[in-house]
């Protein structure tokens, strides 16, 4: 280590947290193989708790370290407790199944843990070899766990896909950032910024791969098509995860290099702007057609993106605010709706079939009603999280001069397609009273704890968002 | 008074979420509690008629102070009060005819979701800030999706809860993007009460957002087609609640919000929407003529009828403008009785097709009345509300706009055909009604349950002034702020002119 080079541990606190849980798991796996998976889960969720609380005294004070590479800031915050947040939920809900771990519950649990821990390491990266530190460990996690189903061949299939696919994003990624060195002489976000301000050819080449690489990771229309591939194949719950924690680690990258590098009137910007209206058209009209519930979720969750990008349209820091709104948002009722499939599917493969949610809620009426509310948030019906979340993103755009403007428009065009999609969803639930064959009966505890925490979160924020600024007061305050 | 307010418009979705923990099948308590939470909501909302024309009852709580301003803001004054108290009423009648429709297994659920539908109508009448207003716009849309998806059995009443989704969804995203477009300007949905300047080519465009959600809502023409499949294949108690109360609240969102925040944009649009008004009328009109299906008669009726309230707003005319509400009253209460009534003709009969059936009132003399006075009353018959509220509306608009009254008139002439032919056709003549019909009387409940609706219709006929006096400042101070601000605006916009004294 080169001397001057300060280490802050309260900064790296949680990180160490959350590996010293990983780490646990494994050496409690390798001791005991007859070790029940709750134990092992459980100590998964007691390490996300565990570093929530090492978060807590960083909260509201900003603070660089590592040598300028890591930072601990209004970027980090949330997006670290999204992320913790979503691996807690996704333990609870990977409880259910011994087919979803491939029967090897350790594992599982520690690269669950190990794939957070690189999402934090983007969420706080401050150069460019941390991100992609960062990006390859939640990568490389995530492609084993997309693989853990492997009794099933569409589970293998995702995650050979994934794999490909994600390499060569990577590989776009790191000759990205090789190019951006190049053209600003160091690899932090700050020479980089005075770089964006007078573009060489060599820093538009390398700006051009960074993004393409982000947006393979974030589903970005066209870089999207490995998506619902691989979303039906996952196992349930690292369907969910992958749903919410990449898009929220990857966002926590975007945002800081929109802010740092660019600025949102930057015309480097404007390829991302085509990005998110392509991705709110395609996400949603191709959700129209699907009738596999993972498959329709990894549509949405490519149109949601391109709602999230919106965010950084707008003047100010306001645009942060309402990203990480509408990502807490996101976040909440999608892992609710996965939650809401694992408690019905408790070991079998109908949940995730439209045909057999039909009739749903006169049998089970209240994991009917919780999914209803998810997806009417999903869709930005008023009242929930998602509907306050979708005004501001309005909001955002329209004071995002004309660029903003054709978002605006194409947000509310691709809400009113998504009206159709997740309504279809509600509609089976409930405009039939008969079901089909295969009934839906599990009613387990752990992802009980799931829906109702997300059933929670999308009513409360939705009617009451003030409790979302009065816990944001750092950046609310930046926004005034 | 104050606390008041939220006890009624929250009271019909509390009862609702007090019959989930009723078991479906206890169907008396059920009813019991439905309708007792129905009439105490009606009940309770009469204790705002003193309120008169300058008072108000008015509750604000701070809500939302983030990047822009919203309060918890309700109130009912002149201008909501007989919004408010159509809803209650009509909604009492609605909930007391559920009991008889649907499923019986699926009660519960009809009642919850006609009990939630009630308090969002009732939040949106009475919502003075922006943001509330829209949530409950769009909250709306998803009681009568479910009432039409899941409660008519029909695949057409399926289809049409689809178009009714969509159409309905897309204008208040219209809606939506207007309304985001002002606050990203003024930064509070606190309005109107906030003063603000606005260029006038954004304020032009963000009228024409209001403007749209509203006519897709009401509905006008052309925005209208989601309507005649929803009116038919809706129960009947749904479809009296969106056709008496649902219908106007685009015509509310333009009283309330749109014409005093807009009113130079008012003007600029006011010959175009004139034009749709007209087409409405006259269209309605022509296609009831032509229609063989008792409720979707009725449903382009209504399309001609609430043509007039557009047509009274945009004519600019003191008069006219004023009776809106009277009309929109009367329209309420006559819709409302019609297609309940006609939901008992098609419980006996089992068709709604004109040339199935006839001459009920044989069996059924005392239905056959109702629906007489129901019918004159829609046709514009002197001493029912129906012939006050369009009366005084023609009155007004011969002023400023003499030749769209004459096309006018033509369809009040019309209203008397298609009336006529609804009426005799099912009640007059020798009986004819289908194999395995039984045709009864009406029961007491169903009497009892209309009964007021009628009440109400030949009072206003009689009395018009009495609701008349309760509305008049409010939308005096409307009109006036209007002249005015035109008066004003006449150099700047000379364009802006012709819209106004043509």
């Amino acid at each position: 280590m080169p001397a001057g080079v300060t280490i802050s541990w309260p900064v790296l606190a949680p990180i160490v947290a959350l590996t010293s849980g990983g780490l646990l798991i494994m050496l409690v796996d390798l001791l005991s193989r007859k070790v029940d998976r709750a134990v092992l889960f459980g100590i998964g969720v007691a390490s996300c708790v565990t570093a929530f609380a090492a978060m807590l005294p960083l909260y509201g004070r900003e603070e660089v370290t590592l040598g300028g590479a890591f930072a601990s800031d209004r970027f980090s915050w949330t997006f670290d407790a999204l992320l913790l947040l979503t691996l807690a939920i996704t333990f609870l809900l990977s409880s259910l199944r011994k087919a979803e771990d491939g029967g090897n519950a350790g594992a599982y649990g520690a690269l669950l843990i190990f794939c957070t821990i690189g999402g934090m390491v983007m969420a706080g990266a401050n150069n460019l070899i941390i991100i992609f530190l960062g990006i390859e460990q939640l990568s490389l996690a995530l492609y084993v766990l997309a693989g853990t189903g492997f009794p099933r061949e569409a589970s293998q299939e995702a995650a050979l896909k994934y794999v490909l696919l994600g390499s060569l994003a990577s590989g776009f990624l790191i000759f990205g950032s090789a190019l951006l060195y190049g053209a600003s002489g160091g690899i932090s976000l700050a020479p980089l910024a005075a770089a964006a301000a007078n573009p060489s050819g060599l820093f538009v080449a390398g700006f051009a791969l960074f993004l393409v690489g982000l947006a393979f990771k974030l589903a970005l229309v066209p870089f999207h098509t490995w998506a619902p591939d691989v979303y039906e194949g996952s196992p349930l719950a690292v369907t969910g995860f992958m749903a919410v924690a990449v898009k929220v680690a990857a966002f926590a990258v975007l945002a800081r290099v929109v802010y740092v590098v660019a600025g949102h009137d930057s015309v480097a910007l404007i390829p991302l702007w085509i990005l998110a209206i392509l991705s709110m058209l395609v996400g949603n009209l191709g959700a129209i057609r699907q009738r596999n519930l993972k498959r329709l979720l990894g549509y949405s969750s490519i149109a949601q993106a391109g709602y999230v990008i919106v965010a950084l349209s707008g003047v100010g820091s306001g645009g942060l605010t309402t990203m990480l709104f509408y990502l807490t948002a996101y976040a909440l009722t999608t892992l609710g709706a996965f939650g809401v499939m694992a408690l019905l599917g408790d070991g079998s493969d109908s949940y995730a079939e439209l045909d057999s949610y039909r009739g749903l809620l006169f049998r089970r009426p209240l994991p009917a009603a919780a999914m209803a509310l998810f997806f009417f948030s999903l869709a930005g019906i008023p009242a929930t999280a998602g509907f306050y979340g979708k005004i501001l993103l309005l909001q955002q755009a329209l004071s995002g001069g004309p660029w903003g403007l054709a978002m605006a428009v194409t947000l509310v065009f691709g809400t009113l397609v998504s009206f159709y999609v997740y309504g279809k969803v509600v509609w089976y639930m409930y405009a039939y009273s008969e079901g089909e064959a295969a009934l839906p009966t599990g009613n387990a505890l752990a992802p009980w704890i799931a829906v109702v925490a997300g059933a929670l979160g999308t009513i409360v924020f939705g009617i009451l968002p003030q409790i979302f600024y009065a816990s944001q007061p750092f950046l609310t305050a930046a926004a005034k | 008074m104050v606390n008041l307010i939220n006890t009624v418009i929250f009271l019909p979705l509390v009862t609702g979420f007090v019959l989930l923990f009723v078991p479906r099948t206890a169907t008396p308590v059920l009813k019991g509690i439905a309708l007792t939470g129905a009439v105490a909501t009606f009940v309770l909302s009469l204790a705002f008629l003193p309120i008169g024309t300058s008072a108000a009852a008015d509750l604000s709580v701070p809500w939302i102070s983030g990047p822009w301003l919203a309060l918890y803001h309700v109130r009912i004054d002149a201008l909501r009060l007989f919004f408010v108290i159509l809803t209650t009423l009509v909604g009492a009648g609605c909930i007391w005819a559920a009991f008889s429709y649907g499923i019986a297994a699926r009660l519960r659920g009809f009642l919850f979701l006609l009990l939630a539908f009630e308090t969002t109508l009732l939040g949106l009448f009475t919502a003075a800030d922006l943001l509330l207003f829209y949530i409950y716009w769009d909250l709306m849309l998803i009681p009568v999706f479910l009432l039409l998806s899941g409660y008519a059995g029909t695949e057409q009443a399926r289809r049409a809860a689809w178009g009714y989704l969509i159409y309905n969804g897309a204008g208040g995203l219209v809606l939506l993007l207007g309304i985001i477009a002002l606050v990203s300007q003024v930064h509070s949905f606190e309005l109107p009460g906030t003063t603000f300047n606005l260029n006038a080519q954004l304020e032009w465009w963000i009228f024409g957002a209001f403007a749209i959600a509203f006519l897709v809502k009401t509905p006008a023409f052309p925005f209208h087609s989601w309507m005649p499949p929803t009116y038919t294949y809706s129960p009947a108690p749904l479809v009296a609640m969106v056709s008496g109360v649902q219908s106007k609240a685009g015509l509310f969102g333009l009283l309330a919000f749109a014409l005093p925040l807009f009113p130079h944009a008012a003007h600029s649009w006011a010959p175009a929407l004139l034009v749709l008004a007209v087409l409405s009328i006259l269209y309605g009109a022509f296609a009831a003529i032509g229609e063989r299906d008792a409720k979707t008669l009725v449903a382009f009726s209504s399309l001609s009828h609430l043509g007039f309230v557009w047509f009274a707003l945009f004519a600019f005319n003191i008069t006219s403008v004023s009776s809106s509400i009277l009309m929109l009253v009367s329209h309420g209460l006559i819709a409302a009785a019609l297609f309940l009534l006609l939901g008992f003709v098609e419980e006996r009969v089992k068709t709604r097709e004109l040339s199935q059936f006839g001459g009920l009132s044989l069996r059924a003399p005392r239905l056959a009345v109702f629906l007489l006075i129901a019918s004159m009353a829609a046709l514009g018959l002197p001493g029912l509300s129906g012939f006050a509220g369009e009366f005084l509306i023609l009155i007004g608009t011969w002023q400023t706009q003499p030749l769209y009254t004459l096309l006018a008139l033509v369809a009040v002439v019309l209203a008397s055909v298609y009336m006529l032919k609804l009426f005799q056709s099912t009640m007059h003549g020798t009986e004819r009604v289908p194999y395995q019909a039984a045709v009864i009387e009406m029961r007491p409940r169903e009497m009892l349950l209309v009964a007021p609706l009628l009440a109400a219709i030949i009072f206003l006929g009689v009395w018009p002034g009495w609701l008349n006096d309760r509305t008049p400042s409010m939308v005096d101070a409307r009109l006036t702020v209007d002249t005015r601000s035109t008066a004003t605006s006449l150099q700047a916009k000379p364009h802006v002119e012709r819209g106004t004294r043509s």
